[in-house]
């Protein structure tokens, strides 16, 4: 098939297996320019179906801006050009023919200060399922906004105030909202970018907590300046250093015994 | 130790010293700060003050009380109750018989003194009186008069009995005149009719300023509807959907630069396309109002996209986030967030346009216009070119009804204002 010829086609220095089984995407050579500055180069990376993978590397090595490519959010950086390929089930994402609306909604995205619209808890998690037509009344729509909140775990805490707004909730429901926000348009995967940077500890375990179940049902890829998070959340992890994708592995193994010297060197706390 | 570092002990005196320094150093720029809001405020009260001092006074004015007879023949020659009949009816031959039965002249030089002191516009007002209601017609009913600006500035005290009657503008007759309208009870001192509901008029007791204000009105809705659409959909388009290229700079270069151009190269601009190019007549609140648009544009431009683009970028990679188009980001979030900065930049510009005099001077809305304007397309003045011509008339009485009219202008102002505060905050979202 013409598709797998171009999956193969490809060149990397990557240490470790950059591979998956049963890959929902697959980035070959992607390259990321912010006017003419390489912010990352030549990255090729498989994300298996309903596996957590984490991202970590020091701060500025392009860990956000490779998971931006994912669901073409780049597109809104003036002066910002992807080259390379990344499918997602088989089909060329940065494809002319792609229109990124359905895309978005495929690949949904929570970042890294929580951003809930200043609206009412219900019209935010209704927004996306509104604005793409999923539902056309008011009780299917009551629906997906009751399960969402429920998968994003923040149901019993908001159920009595639906109408009062996203932004008067503390930083961890307000994550937890712009989950369930993402979830509403039913997506198939999930990138977040430093999700719990903004949040205290305890907040920060009920996302980790949240995560495992919602890999149940989605891809996750989760960039994290935390090395424990990283260990305690995710199955494989990739680490980037200076715009290159490093090393990628079985996490347990990345973070025992780093092959790549660099890796090394990042685990055990010499670059940060 | 090492050497270069000072002891403790030293360095704490030196600290304190400073301190104190500092302190006083903070206590004079207060002090500068102080002296100088002071000042302003100052300059302002003492503003309102000669502003206010002379304007009250001017929203008032000296009427006479007489019985006049209405007499139907005179009053409505052709018996129709047209307008042309009642206006070519007698009513100032009547005012001056009901006013001579007070004040008993004798021979025609004091009926001539007398003439003066009823204001010409006496007949005008029985005849609106009597379209206003026909059934007063041949009744004997007591009605006030406007007395003449003269009488009304000799009342005031402007014009001095002492003063030798040469060098006065009421001879001793009319002095005599009054002395008997006073002592008889006819003589009332209230609030104008003209002032607010007269029209531009050389004679200053019946001048007023609503053709002026209601000119200013429509001027500014044209403006408004104008200005404010275009305004905000350019800003959107700039801040959303332009290309980062020469174009587009040289676009945003040129909109900063005409923010600052003098108002009166606006008028010149309407004076030479809508007038000169399209041939559209002049005076008219449409041509004011697109010239005033043209004119505030670059305001509402500058501040619709500072007031987009002061819109958290979360908010709109949250809206990206789940697929939203371009489109759907702006109205659905980023437009909702910036409409209050919208407005205040709106009503700025508005306020601005509102006392702007040169470029309405250039495209003649400074004729002497009696009729008030119906209509967009009807010759009109607005408030600031009113006040403009009235400060230059001679007439003591126009002293006041300027100072009159700027409160006007004013209250207008400050309206505006509170109905930009008003629509702000009712339109943040305080969430
Ligand atoms: N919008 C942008 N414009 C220009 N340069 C950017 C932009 N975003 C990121 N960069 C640059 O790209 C590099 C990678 O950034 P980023 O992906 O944010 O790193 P990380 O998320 O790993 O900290 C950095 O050198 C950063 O300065
Ligand atoms: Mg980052």
């Amino acid at each position: 098939m013409e598709m797998n010829e171009d999956k193969k086609d490809f060149k990397t220095n990557t240490v470790g297996d950059i591979f998956s089984d049963n890959p929902k995407i697959v980035s070959r050579n992607v390259s990321v320019y912010y006017n003419d500055k390489k912010a990352i180069s030549d990255v090729s990376l498989d994300i298996g179906s309903k596996e957590i993978i984490s991202l970590i590397g020091p701060s500025g090595c392009g860990k956000s801006t490779f998971l931006r490519c994912f669901n073409r959010m780049n597109d809104t950086i003036d002066g910002c050009k992807v080259e390379g390929k990344i499918f997602l089930d088989n089909e060329n994402i940065y494809d002319e023919m792609i229109d990124v609306v359905p895309l978005r909604a495929k690949v949904g995205m929570v970042f890294q200060k929580p951003n809930p619209f200043p609206k009412s808890i219900y019209d935010n998690v209704a927004y996306g399922p509104r604005i793409h037509g999923l539902v056309d009344n008011k009780k299917d729509m009551d629906n997906i906004v009751e399960m969402s909140l429920k998968n994003a775990g923040l149901w019993d805490e908001v159920k009595d105030r639906l109408d009062s707004p996203g932004t008067g909730l503390s930083g961890g429901q307000q994550q937890r909202l712009c989950i369930a926000r993402a979830i509403a348009v039913s997506p198939e995967i999930i990138l977040m970018d430093e999700p719990c940077s903004a949040l205290d500890p305890i907040a920060t375990a009920k996302i980790e907590e949240l995560l495992q179940t919602l890999a149940n049902d989605y891809s996750i890829v989760i960039v994290t300046h935390s090395m424990q998070q990283a260990a305690r959340v995710s199955q494989r992890t990739a680490y980037f250093h200076l715009g290159e994708l490093v090393e990628v592995g079985y996490t347990k193994h990345i973070f025992t015994n780093p092959t790549d010297i660099k890796t090394q060197n990042y685990i055990t706390g010499r670059i940060g | 130790m090492n050497k270069s570092l000072m002891n403790a002990k030293d360095a704490e005196l030196i600290v304190k010293s400073s301190v104190l320094k500092r302190r006083r150093k903070d206590k004079r720029l207060k002090f500068y700060g102080r002296s100088t809001i002071f000042i302003a405020l100052s300059f302002l009260v003492f503003l309102f003050y000669s502003i206010f001092e002379k304007g009250i006074p001017g929203f008032f004015q000296y009427y006479v009380t007489l019985d006049v007879n209405l007499d139907q023949k005179r009053l409505d020659p052709k018996g129709d109750l047209s307008h042309e009949s009642l206006y070519n009816g007698d009513g100032r031959g009547l005012v001056l018989e009901a006013l001579y039965k007070v004040i008993k002249p004798k021979g025609r030089k004091e009926k001539k003194s007398a003439k003066k002191i009823i204001s010409s516009n006496a007949d005008v007002r029985i005849a609106k009186m009597i379209l206003n209601d026909p059934s007063i017609l041949g009744k004997t009913i007591p009605i006030t008069f406007a007395v003449d600006d003269d009488i009304d500035s000799f009342l005031r005290g402007y014009i001095k009995r002492d003063t030798p009657e040469s060098d006065r503008r009421i001879n001793d007759k009319v002095i005599n005149f009054v002395d008997i309208l006073v002592k008889e009870n006819k003589v009332i001192y209230k609030f104008s009719d003209y002032i607010l509901t007269g029209s531009a008029s050389r004679s200053p007791e019946i001048a007023g300023i609503k053709g002026a204000l209601i000119g200013s009105i429509l001027t500014l809705v044209v403006c408004f509807f104008l200005s404010f659409p275009l305004g905000v959909a350019t800003a959107v388009y700039l801040e959303g959907f332009a290309p980062k290229n020469k174009i587009t700079e040289i676009i945003e270069i040129n909109i900063n630069n005409l923010a600052a151009v003098p108002s009166v190269v606006f008028g010149i601009l309407g004076l030479a396309i809508f007038i000169g190019v399209f041939g559209m007549p002049r005076s008219i609140p449409l041509i004011g109002g697109m010239v005033l648009a043209i004119m505030t544009l670059p305001t509402i431009i500058i501040s619709s996209r500072a007031a987009i683009s002061a819109v958290p970028p979360s908010i709109k990679d949250a809206a990206y986030g789940v697929g939203a188009s371009k489109l759907q980001t702006l109205m659905h979030h980023v437009i909702p967030l910036a409409i209050p900065g919208m407005l205040t930049g709106t009503i700025i510009g508005m306020a601005r346009a509102l006392g702007e005099t040169a470029p309405l001077l250039m495209i003649g809305m400074v004729a002497f216009i009696v009729d008030i304007p119906n209509s967009i397309q009807e010759p009109a003045t607005v408030l600031p070119v009113q006040i403009f011509m009235w400060a230059d008339f001679a007439e003591r009485m126009f002293i006041n009804k300027t100072s009159s009219a700027t409160i006007i202008l004013l209250v207008f102002l400050i309206l505006m204002n509170a109905i930009a505060v008003f629509l702000r905050n009712k339109l943040e979202r305080r969430w």
